[in-house]
């Protein structure tokens, strides 16, 4: 116990380094990887055939492979083909698509719930297809589809820590060269994972409330 | 000027409504063949007969919810020809025209009941936000809900949805409202007030065409009865006329079902 708080001490700034590491991967990820999700939403099910191949090539690709394998494919795969990227990069790169693929089919789930006789009555308004989405189908939609895409953040930011195996220096990868230099596995990997803990529970306890705020008209 | 242009406008004496020849199938299950039907400005046409007779398909048909496969569609000058390719601009101009009450509302349930009438009336007829939520209030005041503005569609009873709905389409200044079976989903007591709305509509001269179950509308509001069966219309005529002495044997076949239950 006294050496749990003794590394938890000593070593929490770099830890701490670290997870701030891990919250900036995640939250590019989801930055880059949410809108691309939501046009892959619509190109999965889109007339355009270029558009609809492309997006399920990404979205299959993205769901179909281990982030892991994505992340290894990014870093050590890509300079083969002569594009070398950084660590954060290709990690950001790697979970960036992860992030697009699910997102894509977590978003095309929720527009496809929006009934039907509300799109029927915004045609029989003379909206454009384009309001109808905007105004109708994409604010529902979301809102649908935001509670498994909250809890899809929750998962993204915990497979930060595969970013370890390319070298990003986020909280796992902080942990584990401590261990190394020091021995202290047990503490230190205790302390790394209260600190995902830390973040992923209130996340989730957040992600409760908007659903409730964003229901509020039901 | 402008008044003098429309007097003499030669489709103002046309009919507001004329459906020429429709015809529509699912595969090989026919539903409507050659239906054809006029409607006068300022009338109010009742469209009744059994369940899956192709009344609701035929109003469907008339702001191209449904593409039919064969025939024409003319609304206040709008024309539509099935075989032809739609442009989405007389797309958008035929459905202007045509206001249209479903059976379900389908009011927009994340916008209180002030934005359901206002939004199509900012994005369809680019009106401001404070014009549109005029008219809005003059509307909903009119159908007696000026108090739940501000409230969401779900806290409002059936009746009450379904005025905001009809509210929601006159804001757009229809030349005819469609409506399909717009008291089928609600209990015969809040149905009352729906179809005090209508009738009240129906006596400032709004061009009605109704779908309806409703046999006391149809005999005391409608100007026209049409019965249809089978996809077709066996019989049309004056409500009274028919009610009481149906020429076709399906006709009375309906009718006894539905009145002397």
């Amino acid at each position: 116990m006294n050496n749990l708080v003794d590394v938890a001490i000593e070593y929490g700034p770099t830890l701490l380094g670290g997870l701030k590491v891990s919250l900036t991967l995640t939250i590019l990820s989801l930055a880059l990887g949410l809108p691309i999700g939501l046009l892959f939403s619509f190109g999965v099910t889109a007339k355009n055939k270029a558009f609809r191949y492309i997006s399920v090539f990404f979205v299959e690709v993205g769901r179909g492979a281990p982030a892991l394998v994505l992340l290894q494919l990014m870093y050590y795969g890509l300079p083969n083909a002569n594009l070398t990227l950084s660590s954060m990069a290709s990690a950001c790169l790697a979970l960036t698509w992860t992030t697009a693929a699910y997102s894509a089919e977590l978003i095309r789930g929720g527009m496809q719930s929006v009934p039907s006789g509300e799109i029927e009555g915004s045609h029989a308004l003379g909206m454009s297809y384009r309001d109808c989405l905007r105004f109708v189908v994409i604010p529902q939609g979301l809102r649908i589809a935001l509670p498994s895409l909250m809890g899809f953040a929750v998962l993204l930011f915990q497979a930060t820590s595969l970013a370890y195996s390319v070298a990003v220096p986020e909280l796992m990868s902080q942990a584990y060269s401590i261990g190394s230099s020091t021995f202290q596995y047990l503490p230190v990997f205790i302390v790394a994972g209260l600190l995902y803990a830390a973040i992923s529970i209130p996340a989730t306890w957040l992600s409760v409330g908007a659903e409730r705020l964003l229901s509020r008209h039901l | 000027m402008e008044q003098l242009m429309i007097e003499l406008n030669p489709q103002t004496t046309q009919p507001v409504v004329q459906v020429k020849n429709l015809a529509k199938a699912y595969g090989s299950n026919v539903v409507l063949r050659d239906v054809s039907l006029s409607v006068a400005e300022g009338s109010v046409t009742a469209m009744i007969g059994p369940s899956g007779a192709g009344k609701s398909t035929v109003l469907r048909c008339m702001n191209l919810l449904e593409q039919p496969d064969s025939g024409e569609i003319v609304i206040d000058g709008h024309c539509i020809n099935a075989g032809k390719k739609t442009s989405p601009k007389s797309l958008a101009a035929l459905r202007r025209s045509a206001g249209m009450v479903f059976q379900h509302f389908n009011l927009f349930p994340h916008m209180t009941v002030l934005r359901n009438v206002s939004l199509p009336q900012e994005r369809v007829l680019g009106c401001s936000r404070e014009q549109a939520n005029e008219k809005s209030m003059e509307l909903l005041k009119r159908m007696g809900l000026a108090d739940k503005a501000d409230q969401y569609p779900s806290r409002c009873s059936g009746g009450q949805q379904q005025r905001i709905a009809i509210a929601r389409a006159l804001a757009l200044g229809p030349r005819v409202m469609l409506f399909d079976e717009p008291t089928s989903a609600l209990d015969p007591e809040v149905g009352v007030e729906v179809l005090e709305v209508m009738k009240e509509l129906a006596s400032t001269g709004m061009t009605m065409v109704v779908v309806t179950h409703e046999m006391a509308f149809a005999e005391n509001v409608a100007d026209e009865l049409v019965v249809m069966a089978d996809g077709g219309i066996i019989e049309k005529g004056h409500p009274g006329q028919i009610l009481k002495d149906p020429q076709h044997e399906r006709t009375r076949r309906f009718l006894r079902a539905v009145l002397e239950r």
